[in-house]
């Protein structure tokens, strides 16, 4: 009976979980793949993926935040402004359908900070009067959320650092955000492995950068 | 599970558990491995067979699935069994779906995509226009290269720098395609501006009225337009304003020329902008010297309100107000009497308001409706001789506008114009009470991704010479390739005669002009290029001797509509934001071959506003280490005609060859930790000594060169934004 019952335990184990099971395993297999993207065509690819995972789960923000967010990295890599604003088109697209899905999430508001960030860089002469502020809005909208996340400081800082002095950015402007955000990331656990748990290499690059400088 | 385990000990029977646990094992196993696997192959390529990559390639509400590689192919199999729906998605394409049967055999597709109609991939009508927007992602200008070219941050003389227009020192106005300043009209917000400069004195151009910083949107068409425009011959410079201000700001604006400053207050659906400026050459002639023998340097006050308000959802109501007044006076040089000067003293004054509303009606009907009301009055007293000038103009606009597929869509609408002016000179007066009708129908359709056209129909009444018209208009573009563009137009424009005419005879017709225009574009992302040709046919110019003519010693023409002339040339544009890095230049070229026979003139003539080669090349480059936008302008343009009584071919003398390059800086820096721009510009830093044409006396004998008021002029001003943030 014994063995019986842990057969069954292990099979309904197995079958109860098969969904979910598939999910994470399909999630957990794609994010591994991110750090080996190069190309636009690389995270293009694999953002097609969290696209299918999205589609078929339905109610999952997650594969919508990570297919948003790799169109932003695509975004980066391409060398044409009106390609980089088609991907950020798709991203803006992506990002929205994760906030109606999870409302009022801090990395949500980072990301799509984050997207404007990205616009803004293709031509900041022209672009800053309207993206500035909504920038910040959106940064601190995730920080109101949740002051434990590190990302939006990061972005900020990042932001900052590549500003002018005169615009009131430059390396000492930013250094004390992303040694906070650095703090946070020392104290940061995601609540599972699936959530979005990236940032902090960058940040510790840019600390060492800024420190060299002096 | 202590109560699970008893219940399974004392209830269910060992062989029920046994074959229930088979079920579900044997159930696992078929799932995984009995099912058959079907291999899902293909390729997906767009309407010219060309491979897209990169495709997510999947059947809908499963993981299955891949992307499509380089070559277009792609592969992948699956589980599932039953009828499935395969999906195949791309940016900027339509999705495509189609049912797939999966029974373990193999299944190839071979899937074509279609375009998505975008506005960043259709096809763009754009025949004789030159856009600047920022909502637009990819245009020939950008927003702030109207406020970096040039020399002195204008609307008008930055887009002087584009092909098809003239280089005419001496005045102000956008001269196009052979056509006369006053074939441009400047229409704000759909509506018809009537003053759009301050006041002028002879041969010294004046300012744009319009802050460059008002405006979202400029759109300069060079001919071809749409049905929605009227009363301009060759041109019209379609400027939109900001919708709300972006944020709360206070701005000092400090010159070498005057001082100003500025309010912007922003609520959540709400914004009213104030802005205010006292502007006094004097400081500045003291410095740079004058050629021009200024007694009182110009002097003026400009104020204006800006205000907006989002009703409910889509709604926006605009309302723009200013107010501005001037006055100057100077000496100039009195051809006939070599000994004396004429003393001539301006007083000027002017107030505008622009209200207009704009809204969404139901899911697919847009309703804009405008009105605009002006009044400037102007005084000039040429020694003991007074003239004045006053009009008062109205404007009330309103279009509709009904979405069709794609981005197709029909546009119907009306428009009338009051004018109200009247002209002295000392005891003679003159009054012209005009009321101008049109109704418009355009329709824009997108007949594919890649052809589009824009049909329309414009009908005008005049009531002062009443008269009435009908200008078909039509525009053609048809994209050869992803970046490649042809554009065809053809159009009849009309305008009433000029208020000079109308005031001494209203028996005049309408004038016109059938423009003609074929066109070529290449828009890559950073780089543009574009070659236009066109032909412009000029018919029932107004004809006639005015007092204020300076063609004297010609014979006397008694009015009539039987002007003519033509225009045609070649305009080259080329814009390159890649082969240097930071670099941003382009380079215009136009060619243009005009002659016409109106007012005075005695026979076909090519005009004083009209030369055959004019070259600009504007660079522009953002030096990070000292924060600052460095601007550099070249223009080039043959020398224009000039009137020489002595000649008997008339307009047969030509101008020397104009050359100017004009620098500007913009640095920016922080004042007390705000946010600050200093700007300085100056032109003609080569000091080439430019002349514009040549004034006689009466007599013929004495002659005077038409210079620019200084050999070089600058300016210097800085802005400062009151507790500025930065951008984050």
């Amino acid at each position: 009976m014994k063995i019986l019952l842990t057969v069954l335990f292990i099979i309904m184990f197995l079958t109860g979980n098969y969904a979910d099971g598939k999910y994470e395993k399909a999630m957990r297999q794609n994010l591994e793949k991110i750090g080996e993207c190069k190309t636009a065509n690389d995270y293009m690819n694999l953002a097609n993926n969290f696209e299918r995972i999205a589609l078929a789960e339905k109610d999952k923000w997650l594969p919508y935040y990570y297919d948003s967010f790799l169109y932003v990295l695509a975004s980066f890599t391409d060398s044409s402004k009106t390609q980089k604003d088609i991907y950020l088109d798709k991203a803006v697209e992506s990002a929205n359908k994760a906030d109606s899905l999870e409302p009022d999430n801090s990395e949500i508001y980072t990301l799509k900070g984050m997207i404007l960030q990205a616009r803004m860089q293709i031509d900041p002469m022209n672009r800053w009067q309207k993206y500035g502020a909504e920038i910040n809005k959106n940064f601190q909208k995730a920080i109101e959320i949740d002051s434990l996340n590190p990302r939006p400081e990061y972005l900020i800082g990042v932001g900052i650092y590549y500003t002018p002095e005169q615009f009131g950015g430059g390396a000492a402007n930013a250094k004390p955000i992303l040694e906070n955000s650095w703090k946070k990331y020392g104290q940061f656990v995601p609540a599972n492995d699936l959530m979005p748990n990236w940032g902090k290499e960058q940040v510790e690059q840019y600390l060492n950068q800024i420190n060299q400088q002096k | 599970m202590l109560n699970c385990e008893k219940n399974f000990k004392s209830g269910i029977p060992k062989q029920v558990i046994r074959k229930y646990i088979f079920t579900i094992y044997y159930l696992i196993l078929f799932s995984s491995i009995t099912a058959g696997q079907t291999k899902i192959s293909g390729l997906v390529a767009d309407h010219d067979k060309k491979p897209l990559p990169g495709a997510n390639v999947y059947l809908k509400d499963t993981y299955d699935g891949i992307s499509s590689n380089t070559d277009g192919t792609f592969s992948f199999t699956t589980n599932e069994t039953g009828e499935g729906t395969l999906i195949v998605s791309f940016v900027s394409y339509k999705t495509h779906s189609q049912p797939v049967k999966l029974d373990g055999k193999d299944k190839y597709f071979e899937i074509v995509l279609e375009e998505e109609t975008s506005e960043l991939d259709a096809v763009v009508i754009s025949a004789g226009s030159f856009e600047a927007s920022d909502e637009k992602k990819s245009v020939i200008l950008r927003p702030l290269d109207i406020v970096t070219t040039g020399a002195n941050a204008d609307i008008y003389s930055a887009l002087s720098t584009l092909p098809g227009t003239q280089q005419v020192g001496e005045s102000e106005g956008l001269f196009v395609r052979g056509g006369s300043a006053s074939e441009t009209k400047t229409v704000v917000d759909e509506m018809v501006v009537q003053n759009p400069f301050f006041s002028s004195v002879p041969d010294i151009p004046s300012r744009g009225r319009f802050s460059p910083m008002l405006f979202k949107g400029t759109f300069f068409s060079t001919g071809g337009y749409s049905a929605q425009y009227g009363q301009a011959l060759s041109s019209v410079l379609v400027l939109n304003t900001q919708d709300l201000a972006p944020r709360t700001q206070t701005s000092i604006n400090l010159m070498a020329v005057g001082f100003g400053g500025s309010h912007v207050q922003r609520w959540e659906n709400t914004s009213l902008a104030m802005e205010a400026g006292y502007y006094n050459l004097d400081p500045y002639f003291a410095i740079q010297k004058q050629r021009t023998d200024w007694k009182k340097a110009p002097e003026s006050f400009e104020g204006s309100a800006n205000f907006r308000q989002k009703i409910f959802k889509n709604g926006m109501l605009k309302a723009f107000t200013s107010y501005s007044t001037g006055g100057l006076s100077l000496n100039i040089p009195n051809l006939d009497n070599i000994s004396q000067k004429d003393f001539y003293h301006q007083k000027s004054r002017n107030f505008f308001i622009n209200t207009n509303y704009r809204d969404i009606l139901w899911d697919d009907w847009t309703l804009f409706a405008g009105y605009s009301y002006s009044i400037d009055k102007v005084n000039n007293d040429i020694n003991s001789d007074r003239a004045k000038q006053d009009d008062i103009f109205q404007t009330g606009k309103m279009t509709i506008t009904k979405s069709l597929f794609s981005n197709s869509f029909l546009k119907f609408g009306g428009e009338v114009q009051n004018l109200h002016a009247a002209s002295s000179f000392n005891e003679y007066s003159g009054k012209l009470y005009e009321t101008y009708l049109a109704g418009y129908i355009e329709s824009e359709i997108f007949i594919t991704n890649d052809i589009a056209a824009r049909i329309g129909l414009r009908s005008e009444y005049s009531r002062a010479i009443d008269k009435s018209n009908l200008a078909p208009r039509v525009s053609f573009a048809y994209r050869l390739g992803k970046y490649d563009q042809l554009n065809f137009a053809y159009g009849q424009f009309y305008q009433t005669p000029g208020q000079d005419f109308l005031i001494q005879s209203k028996e005049f017709g309408f004038e016109k002009a059938t423009h003609y225009i074929i066109n070529y574009q290449h828009t890559g992302s950073n780089r543009t290029f574009r070659i236009e040709a066109y032909y412009k046919k000029y018919d029932n110019l107004a004809k006639g001797t005015v007092y204020t003519y300076p063609y004297f010693n010609l014979p006397e023409v008694t009015f009539n509509n039987d002007g003519s002339g033509y225009a045609k040339g070649i305009d080259i544009f080329w814009r390159d934001d890649e082969t240097f890095q930071y670099v941003d230049y382009w380079i215009s070229y136009s060619y243009l071959d005009t002659k016409r026979n109106y007012r005075n003139y005695p026979a076909l003539a090519a005009p004083p506003f009209s030369t055959p080669h004019t070259l600009s090349i504007v660079a522009k480059r953002w030096f990070q280490d000292i924060t600052s936008y460095i601007g550099l302008t070249y223009t080039f343009a043959t020398g224009r005609p000039y009137f020489n009584p002595n000649n008997p071919d008339f307009l047969g003398d030509r101008a020397k060859n104009y050359n100017n390059l004009s620098f500007n800086i913009s640095h920016i820096m922080n004042v007390f930790n705000n946010f600050t721009v200093l700007f300085f510009s100056i032109d003609n830093i080569l000091g080439i000594n430019n002349v514009y044409g040549y004034n006689y006396s009466s007599d013929g004998r004495i002659k005077a060169p038409i210079l620019p008021p200084a050999l070089r002029t600058a300016f210097l001003g800085m802005f400062i934004s009151l507790g500025e943030e930065n951008p984050y």
